[in-house]
């Protein structure tokens, strides 16, 4: 069970690798083979322009995977720096902060990021803005709430006493106490950066045509259901497998750094 | 209490500011965007005299609250409807979606999650909280479309999409209830398990209860307290989660209302729909909590 994940993201590795090797056209389209059932020279069958679905899905993972790591890494920056200043100063600052992040959680799922790619317009580059800027939030709560909790333990005092900067007491003093619990959080984040840069391209709101997103190859599959079933069954298997990849193994890493995850929904 | 109120108060004003600043953040100039290159000088004015464009961004902003305080949302570009008016013809649809999905998550997820509390580590446990990992890494738009395949296209029992028949609903609530339930079943495990250690478990046991009578009379109502605000923070998220499952079932909720909006470059209903949304999340998620203040004995009284 411990191995499951990791299996299936070599895997999926693996798989990339070896398209990226063999050259795959994602975007060749083959008007003679519409809609195909997978066969031995399409593996997963094609899509309504007789591209290769195989090709399409692997041009996915990478897309959708550079993504989560992209905005992973961005909103984990902001997200812990808004955390850090608003749990270590305290009084007015964190006030502020934390009105802001209290503003930012009235909106439900995926409601802001929606809004907010809707008014920026599609695009790979306003997805990850509006991601990022709707991501954070989670982080700054999480790393306040511990950095509270810090602010108090003997050996910060000690550092304050001693004349450490405040710099210096966020980073070397509360960033590696907070290290576990934001790898953990971090890990279950990026599955649902991935289901929501897949949410916003299913609405035409993402990545853009003929760039293959696994949203939007699941609108299009959804739409030809009726004669070509296997389109949407196929794209949103290999999306379920790396979602449980993903959140296996947060759980993974949660049971292997003992950290106690509060209920963050 | 006060200070509960002014919390609630500075939200909804935050909420407020930042749905007004959706419509600044439009790359270039909003009204080129909303009618298109090849508008008319004359029509170009005339929306953005109607949208209060022209004027300065602080008098924008207190005419705003001033026609949102009288319950007014402006009117809607594409059909030239107020959009009050859409928003509350399509608002039942979403609402009865929801409370479809809530009471189908309740009825697998909360059975369920005793199940594998009571069987604890042993195989109806490992079962159950496998599938309930599997369901949950199901987003919407692949859940959808394979019931609708399953139970509308090969057996052919369920409508596929609209809302005409009565048993249209079925569908997209399971969608959403699946979903719902995979999270309440995770809850309702923890929270049995956590009363199971209590004392007043172990007394129970002691003065002769069957096993049954223990977890329905003296488990569940305990282990059912803390699922009080789980379920009123889905119920609020039901409401805007229900964005795809009604873009995918053609159900026309508030969602859908908010997708069609943004596909015309209606911005003023989008901005419309986002902040009726989000402001009955904050609305519920209050109710939710004055509810479970009033319901667990703990906390009565005090704070």
């Amino acid at each position: 069970m411990k191995y499951l994940p990791v299996g299936i993201l070599l895997c999926w590795l693996l798989a990339v690798l070896i398209g990226r090797g063999l050259g795959l056209t994602p975007n060749q389209i083959d008007l003679n083979a519409l809609l195909q059932l997978p066969t031995t020279s399409h593996w997963l069958g094609t899509d309504e322009l007789g591209r290769d679905l195989l090709s399409r899905v692997l041009h996915g993972v990478e897309l959708s995977f550079g993504v989560a790591l992209v905005v992973t890494v961005i909103t984990l920056t902001i997200g812990v720096a808004i955390g850090l200043l608003a749990g270590f100063y305290g009084g007015q600052l964190d006030f502020i902060l934390m009105q802001m992040t209290s503003v930012f959680m009235a909106f439900p799922g995926l409601l802001l990021a929606i809004a907010f790619a809707a008014v920026l317009g599609a695009g790979l580059n306003n997805l990850l803005l509006a991601l990022c800027l709707t991501g954070w939030v989670s982080y700054a709560r999480l790393t306040r709430a511990q950095a509270l909790s810090l602010r108090h333990r003997p050996h910060v005092l000690a550092a304050i006493a001693l004349g450490a900067s405040p710099y210096r007491v966020m980073v070397k003093h509360f960033l590696p106490m907070l290290l576990s619990v934001l790898v953990v959080e971090a890990t279950y984040s990026m599955a649902s950066v991935m289901i929501a840069e897949a949410s916003l391209s299913f609405l035409g709101l993402g990545i853009q045509a003929p760039q293959a997103s696994w949203g939007a190859m699941l609108r299009d599959g959804a739409r030809f259901m009726l004669v070509a079933p296997h389109y949407v069954l196929v794209v949103g298997a290999c999306m379920m497998s790396l979602m449980l990849a993903v959140n296996l193994g947060g759980d993974v890493l949660r049971d292997a750094l003992d950290v106690r995850r509060e209920n963050t929904e | 209490m006060l200070e509960r109120v002014l919390g609630l108060f500075s939200v909804v004003v935050g909420v407020v500011m930042l749905t007004f600043a959706l419509i600044h953040m439009i790359p270039g100039d909003p009204v080129d965007v909303m009618l298109g290159e090849s508008a008319t000088l004359a029509d170009r004015d005339a929306l953005r005299s109607q949208l209060g464009l022209n004027q300065s961004l602080t008098t924008q902003f207190v005419q705003y609250i001033q026609l949102l305080s009288q319950g007014e949302l402006g009117q809607s570009l594409s059909n030239h409807r107020p959009i009050a008016a859409l928003i509350l013809q399509t608002y039942p649809a979403t609402l009865q979606l929801a409370c479809v999905a809530l009471g189908i998550g309740l009825m697998i997820g909360v059975p369920l999650g005793v199940l594998a509390a009571l069987y604890a580590r042993q195989w109806p446990d490992v079962v159950i909280m496998l599938l309930s990992v599997r369901i949950a890494a199901m987003p919407a738009f692949w859940l959808g479309p394979v019931l609708m395949l399953v139970f509308a296209v090969w057996l052919g029992w369920l409508p596929v999409s609209g809302m005409t028949q009565s048993a249209s609903i079925v569908l997209p609530a399971l969608t959403l209830g699946l979903g719902l339930s995979a999270i309440l079943t995770r809850m309702t495990r923890t929270s049995v398990l956590e009363v199971f250690s209590e004392d007043y478990m172990r007394t129970a046991r002691a003065k002769g209860l069957s096993q049954w009578q223990c977890v329905l009379t003296h488990a569940l109502p305990a282990a059912l307290l803390p699922l009080i605000t789980v379920v009123g923070l889905q119920m609020g998220s039901l409401l805007a989660g229900a964005v795809i499952t009604e873009t995918i079932f053609s159900w026309n909720g508030i969602g859908k209302l908010l997708v069609e909006s943004i596909e015309k470059r209606d911005y003023p209903l989008t901005q419309a729909c986002v902040l009726v949304i989000a402001i009955s999340y904050v609305m519920v998620n209050q109710m939710t909590d004055v509810l479970y203040r009033v319901i667990d004995p703990r906390t009565r009284g005090g704070a």
